[in-house]
């Protein structure tokens, strides 16, 4: 072989090899799927370009985070899977969870793993990550959800009422409300005392009404661990109560309306003195879309003096497919995300709740009013039911408030409709 | 003659070739082939699944017969479902085809910027259902929409509109047949230019007023257009689910649940595929039924110039 034919050959050896050098080096890409907007405030990182770098950088992985619309990401999700396309990492929403673990369709925390996160998280974080037994499905994000009354105090101010008292129980809540209301000239409500949601996803009427149903003492199933089997326990009288009492305050009051279908948006908009929903969202939406509000927050109300309160906790999940891709990244990359320090960072930076026990005892944590007052509602917060029949337990409920306060049915037929529909969910899912 | 029976195949061939029926399922098979990946077998497929208890992740089958099909016959939400979506056929279709009717007539005589006022018209046919509903739930907002301030302004109390369970539908009703109209016209429209003019002329030659002659030549002769729009908005009719989707999602309290948004439900958010697919056959059936029967009637009415 000549001297100018082996440069060649060799010449050739390394134009092969490039592709595959570079293929073996290069970034692999995790990807992670979160829900676009102000959905949730635990989701508002996600936005900042920087945020992974270090990681990116660290251990030669490239993050893609992609923003999907919240509304039909559960289906999106689950089409994708179906699809055996799915993203590394998902970001989702607790109440998803149930339907998901139904189709056995997530990888769960390493037992060590989840029992070191168990132990350095605080109770409330403990309780949502927890599906039973210590086993865990994903790590809750920071920033969770606990619904909370929170009011208007120049209204209150304004119609006579103590601006630091909120009502405490269902009899002052009613009063509160009856003094709040507004009326034009035609006697049309321009302000309700307390705003309701009774329209769109079952799902959400569920949720702004889960204070007054535990609150009664009704449930949605008996056992909110369990993944299998169990009954409903909404027709039941406190959950007879509790439809009834916002009932009352439609008809018999008038101090609330159909016609102030986001209770949110009118509390920001001042046409809402009270409602009840996540404290977090209002802490995050105020300052852009209120600046001049002043508010509280505290437990919803109680049926009657010496009752413990109710309210319901929730958050978002960072969990990994079964059929990822890349899922030694993927779970590598969540607990970067989720470590003590970045969980302090973050918080700090987005004005969120921290996880770990030990960053809640650092400032501005330890002082800051918000959170304070957040630790008085962790712990009455009531996760919400893992079982399999949750969508069927859901809707059935969710359609039930809507038929009473729609004045579809009354609230005995309604709730008679629920429990079975709910039980029947419940079964079929045990199949 | 020689018939067919008795040609060899290559001989079939050959004359299929000469006159280029051959060419003819070349030119048509990419359609042919794109149609049945993407409509026949999925259908054929859906129609299995109905068959089934569907673990689409599991990737678990389990035969189970008719059972899905008569959990519908108790299925108290899907029977609501469909009840609701009947409403919306019988009172959609029947207006549009009216309101199309008359715009037509108007449409179809001289008048300055009429071309401009058909486009008007036609123009929320070519917008997106989504975008729109979405512009439309902010004119039914109660507080803020332009609907109860139109209704403020002449005196009449405020509606809740898309809040109450007993306004919600009539109030999708209205965005589509909003939606709907312009095609309506359009069609309508084409179908009045096609009337020969020596029939208006004679009938006016003998007396016939303006009223007559529509109610004797028009319509009469309208009929092969009137069924075509009757099958088609018929059709559309009974899937539809965007507007309902975006305006109201089904509520309030189940009040504007249709078969498609319950079977997108069944499948997307309680993963039952095989009832979905019952769910989807039974919808499929409906409209094949309605069609037959529609077309059926229709050869009653067929025209000839």
């Amino acid at each position: 072989m000549t001297r100018g034919s082996k440069m060649l050959a060799i010449s050739l050896a390394i134009l092969f090899l490039i592709p595959a050098i570079a293929v073996a080096g290069a970034a692999k890409t995790v990807t992670l799927w979160y829900p676009a907007g102000d959905i949730t405030a635990g989701a508002a990182h996600f936005a900042d370009k920087t945020l992974f770098t270090d990681f990116e950088s660290k251990y030669n992985v490239k993050v893609e985070a992609v923003a999907l619309d919240y509304d039909t990401m559960q289906q999106k999700i689950f089409a994708a899977a179906a699809g055996k396309n799915i993203a590394d990492i998902l970001f989702v929403d607790d109440s998803w969870m149930p339907g998901f673990l139904k189709e056995e369709m997530l990888e769960p925390v390493a037992d060590a793993k989840a029992k070191a996160w168990l132990d350095a998280v605080s109770p409330e974080i403990k309780e949502l990550s927890d599906y039973g037994k210590g086993r865990m499905w994903g790590y809750v994000q920071y920033g969770i959800d606990v619904y909370g009354l929170t009011w208007n105090k120049d209204q209150f101010r304004e119609v006579g009422l103590d601006p630091e008292k909120p009502p405490k129980t269902w009899d002052e809540f009613r009063e509160y409300a009856k003094k709040l209301v507004k009326r034009d000239a035609q006697g049309n409500i321009t302000r309700v005392g307390y705003a309701i949601r009774h329209v769109g996803q079952p799902h959400g009427i569920v949720h702004k009404h889960f204070w007054a149903i535990y609150g009664a003492g009704a449930a949605l199933v008996d056992d909110h661990r369990t993944l299998r089997g169990g009954k409903t326990l909404i027709n039941t009288p406190g959950g007879k109560a509790a439809l009834q009492l916002v009932l009352d305050m439609l008809d018999v009051d008038k101090s609330t309306s159909l016609n102030f279908p986001d209770p949110r948006a009118a509390f920001l908009r001042g046409i809402a003195s009270m409602q009840i929903s996540e404290t977090v969202s209002i802490r995050a939406r105020q300052p852009k879309e209120a600046p001049d509000l002043k508010w509280g927050m505290a437990l919803p109300p109680v049926p009657k003096a010496g009752d413990k309160p109710a309210t319901n906790l929730g958050g978002w999940l960072y969990t990994v497919p079964k059929l990822a891709k890349n899922k030694a990244q993927a779970w590598q990359l969540i607990e970067w995300l989720n470590s003590p320090e970045k969980d302090f960072e973050l918080c700090k930076k987005y004005n969120a709740s921290p996880r770990y026990k030990v960053n809640w005892e650092k400032e501005p944590f330890k002082s800051d009013p918000y959170d304070q007052g957040l630790k008085q509602l962790y712990p009455y917060g009531i996760k919400l039911p893992i079982n399999l029949g949750f969508n069927g337990i859901m809707e059935a409920t969710g359609n039930a408030i809507q038929k009473v306060w729609h004045h579809e049915a009354s609230v005995d037929a309604a709730l008679a409709e629920a429990e079975r529909l709910a039980n029947k969910s419940i079964a079929d899912a045990t199949k | 003659m020689i018939s067919e029976r008795r040609r060899s195949p290559r001989q079939v061939l050959a004359r299929l070739h000469s006159r280029h029926v051959l060419h003819a399922y070349l030119f048509i098979a990419p359609v042919i082939v794109l149609f049945g990946i993407f409509r026949v077998a999925p259908s054929i497929q859906t129609l299995l699944y109905s068959f089934y208890k569907v673990e689409l992740l599991r990737g678990r089958f389990t035969f189970i017969g008719l059972e899905n099909f008569y959990s519908l016959l108790t299925d108290e939400i899907f029977r609501k479902a469909t009840v609701n979506t009947l409403t919306y056929v019988t009172t959609i279709v029947p207006i549009s085809a009216f309101l199309g009717l008359i715009l037509a007539v108007l449409f179809n005589a001289k008048f300055h910027l009429k071309e401009f006022f058909k486009a008007v018209y036609f123009s929320p046919m070519v917008t997106s259902t989504v975008a729109a509903a979405m512009v439309w739930w902010w004119m039914y907002n109660p507080q803020f929409g332009i609907f109860n301030v139109l209704l403020k302004l002449v005196g009449v109390p405020e509606q809740p509109w898309l809040m109450s369970s007993h306004m919600a539908l009539p109030s999708i009703i209205i965005f589509s047949v909003w939606k709907n109209l312009g095609y309506n016209m359009i069609i309508y429209l084409a179908g009045l230019q096609a009337i020969p003019q020596q029939f208006y002329e004679a009938a006016t030659i003998d007396g016939a007023g303006a009223l007559r002659r529509f109610r004797h030549i028009t319509i009469p002769l309208l009929a092969p257009t009137t069924t075509f729009l009757l099958i088609y908005d018929t059709i559309l009719a009974l899937q539809v689910f965007d507007q309902v989707f975006v305006l109201t999602g089904g509520g309030p309290a189940g009040s504007t649940n249709v078969v498609v948004l319950d079977l997108y439900r069944q499948a997307f958010e309680r993963y039952n595929f095989g009832y979905a697919a019952a769910e989807a056959m039974v919808l499929f059936l409906f409209i094949m039924a309605v069609t037959i029967l529609q077309y059926y009637y229709s050869k009653r009415y067929e025209v000839a110039y």
